[in-house]
């Protein structure tokens, strides 16, 4: 099963954050940037598929060079390629278009990826580039396994304690939910060795799009700031003890 | 009509599903705001029932979509039909629920219509005729407003619990049945079968009580902490979902969209930073507190009563101060 995973780099802690000046884009400085953690899970459930039934592993991500850190934590995980197609894609949709392209290069039986980024938190790329492709998905799925030559069976979850046995005939789109596999740490020494892998990269006329093909369009952004605390939330300050008591008489008197 | 809000019910065994009424709340809003009409899409089967019930919440008109083949599709054929429906309604916004199925709805029918979407929102509205929403970015710190082209078609997932269900009043609303060429559209999987998980031998749902533990409790040898102060208050303890990713706790314990629902008079959120996922599945609670380290955590812009501080600390207390009470 030759299967790619997508995987997003996020920012760890945000500073400096502002709305570009066309309204289309947010700004922000991070120190650093690490894998989604949603995607993780992609990848580690990548690693199980291919221990039962063979295969290849590529990760693909988007972004500058420096999200190829991103690749190599993948290829450390057990991705026997990387690619990172140089763009920058602003929003889900973009992504959606830019990811569609080239997974249509890569000819993959499988595509995963994880249900929502911690930093667009739209939870809206994995699904949309199934459309894109034209194939069947699936969206926060627990559990795959082959169902034939030429078909998944994946366990999906509905909300409300309720899942459903989905049957998928291969090419298909994943997104998997956190917790399908545990998450495995990743050795430095072996992160050090997967730094030798050269990701393969591709430019977006190598994929026969344009800027103006993803240009964030039918919205613009009006301002990003911490929300405003509800009227209601009042914080009990004080020592430990204080604020236990005050909350102890507030639990009372609501009975 | 131009400016015409249509919401996509959600609804489980002939019942809508609580975001359905909260959606229906919103676009009414949005509707009289934009002297537009309000309709609700239902897609499934045997829906006749619910298509009756939906015409009575304040809507003006109520579009079935009633076919064998709907009633088990979680996914591409479901899609499929959404898509079709809104080629023939054309409404101008288009609401659905930030649940596990509009998840996978929202993107597949903005994607193939080409409409502006904006999900997981935390708010809607018609300010001066343009739509805007506030969602949240970067693990909820922070809120972006976006507003939507004026005159362009737009969808909006709003989140299950952010805005209230507020009841309508009742219009004289038109049932239509849509004639949606159902069998021509292509199966993209079929589904095997259907899962409800037994409620366990802990159901939190039934509890006054809840304390519930997250990823700030950090490993999982401090959850009897957090099971001692539940049973000291007379409750039971519950968790977030990457506790029960981890293993520390099982599936019952778990509150959210992806388990359960609850509605106790008190809940105590400890070391939950408060994910749109974890919020569905509480919001309702009639007293909230949240206890955190860190102040900016969204969970307290949901919580009625807040302490900023270190749950290892206040915690114990809360236990002892319980016990002597």
């Amino acid at each position: 099963m030759k299967i790619v995973v997508c995987c997003k780099a996020v920012p760890g802690a945000v500073t400096d954050v502002a709305v570009e000046t066309r309204g289309d884009a947010l700004r922000f400085r991070s120190q650093f940037q690490s894998m989604n953690e949603c995607d993780e899970y992609a990848m580690e459930e990548a690693v199980v598929l291919k221990r039962l039934y063979g295969g290849e592993i590529i990760a693909l991500t988007i972004g500058g060079v420096s999200t190829q850190e991103i690749l190599y934590t993948a290829a450390a995980k057990g991705a026997d390629r990387i690619v990172r197609v140089d763009a920058l894609a602003q929003d889900p949709r973009a992504a959606s278009i830019v990811l569609a392209a080239a997974l249509k290069t890569l000819a993959a039986d499988l595509v995963l990826t994880g249900t929502q980024s911690r930093d667009s938190l739209s939870s809206f790329v994995g699904v949309a580039t199934a459309q894109r492709l034209d194939v069947p998905f699936a969206f926060a799925v627990t559990a795959i396994e082959k169902d034939g030559d030429d078909a998944i069976k994946v366990r999906k979850e509905l909300g409300g304690g309720r899942s459903a046995d989905v049957r998928l005939p291969l090419p298909a789109l994943v997104c998997v939910q956190t917790g399908i596999q545990p998450l495995n740490y990743v050795p430095p020494a072996r992160l050090m060795r997967a730094r030798q892998q050269r990701p393969q990269s591709l430019s977006l006329a190598d994929l026969g799009l344009t800027l103006a093909d993803i240009a964030p369009r039918g919205y613009r952004i009006a301002s990003v700031a911490p929300p405003a605390r509800a009227a209601g939330a009042q914080i009990l300050s004080g020592p430990p003890a204080e604020a236990v008591r005050a909350l102890l008489a507030k639990m009372a008197e609501a009975g | 009509m131009a400016g015409d809000v249509l919401v996509i019910a959600e609804h489980w065994k002939g019942r809508p599903e609580a975001v359905t009424f909260q959606l229906i709340a919103k676009g009414r809003e949005i509707a009289d705001a934009r002297r537009a009409s309000l309709g609700v899409l239902v897609l499934g089967h045997d829906i006749g029932e619910l298509a009756a019930d939906l015409a009575g919440t304040g809507v003006d008109a109520v579009f079935v979509v009633d076919h064998r083949a709907l009633g088990n599709a979680a996914c591409g054929l479901l899609a499929e039909a959404a898509v079709a429906s809104l080629r023939e309604i054309a409404p101008a916004l288009t609401l659905v629920g930030f649940t596990l199925v509009g998840m996978e709805l929202a993107p597949a029918i903005a994607t193939r219509l080409g409409v502006a979407a904006m999900t997981n929102c935390v708010n809607v509205e018609c300010v001066d005729g343009e739509i805007v929403v506030a969602k949240p970015v970067y693990d909820g710190a922070l809120h972006a407003r976006v507003i939507f082209d004026r005159d362009a078609p737009a969808l909006v997932a709003l989140q299950a619990g952010a805005t209230p269900t507020l009841p309508q009043p009742a219009r004289a609303a038109l049932v239509r049945a849509l004639a949606l060429d159902i069998e021509s559209m292509p199966r993209r999987g079929e589904i095997v079968q259907f899962i409800e998980e037994p409620i366990g031998d802990v159901d939190i749902a039934k509890a006054d009580i809840i304390v519930s533990a997250g990823r700030g409790v950090g490993d999982a040898s401090k959850l009897p902490m957090i099971e001692a102060c539940a049973k000291a208050l007379g409750g039971l303890m519950g968790c977030s979902r990457p506790l029960v990713d981890q293993g520390w706790l099982p599936r019952e314990r778990q509150v959210g969209a992806s388990g359960k629902t609850v509605t106790p008079k008190i809940y105590i959120a400890c070391g939950i930073s408060g994910a749109s996922q974890h919020l569905a599945g509480m919001s309702g609670a009639k007293m909230i507190v949240a206890i955190n380290k860190d102040p900016n955590a969204p969970i307290f812009q949901v919580a009625h009563y807040g302490i900023v501080g270190d749950l290892f600390e206040i915690v114990p207390e809360l236990t002892a101060q319980a016990k002597k009470s």
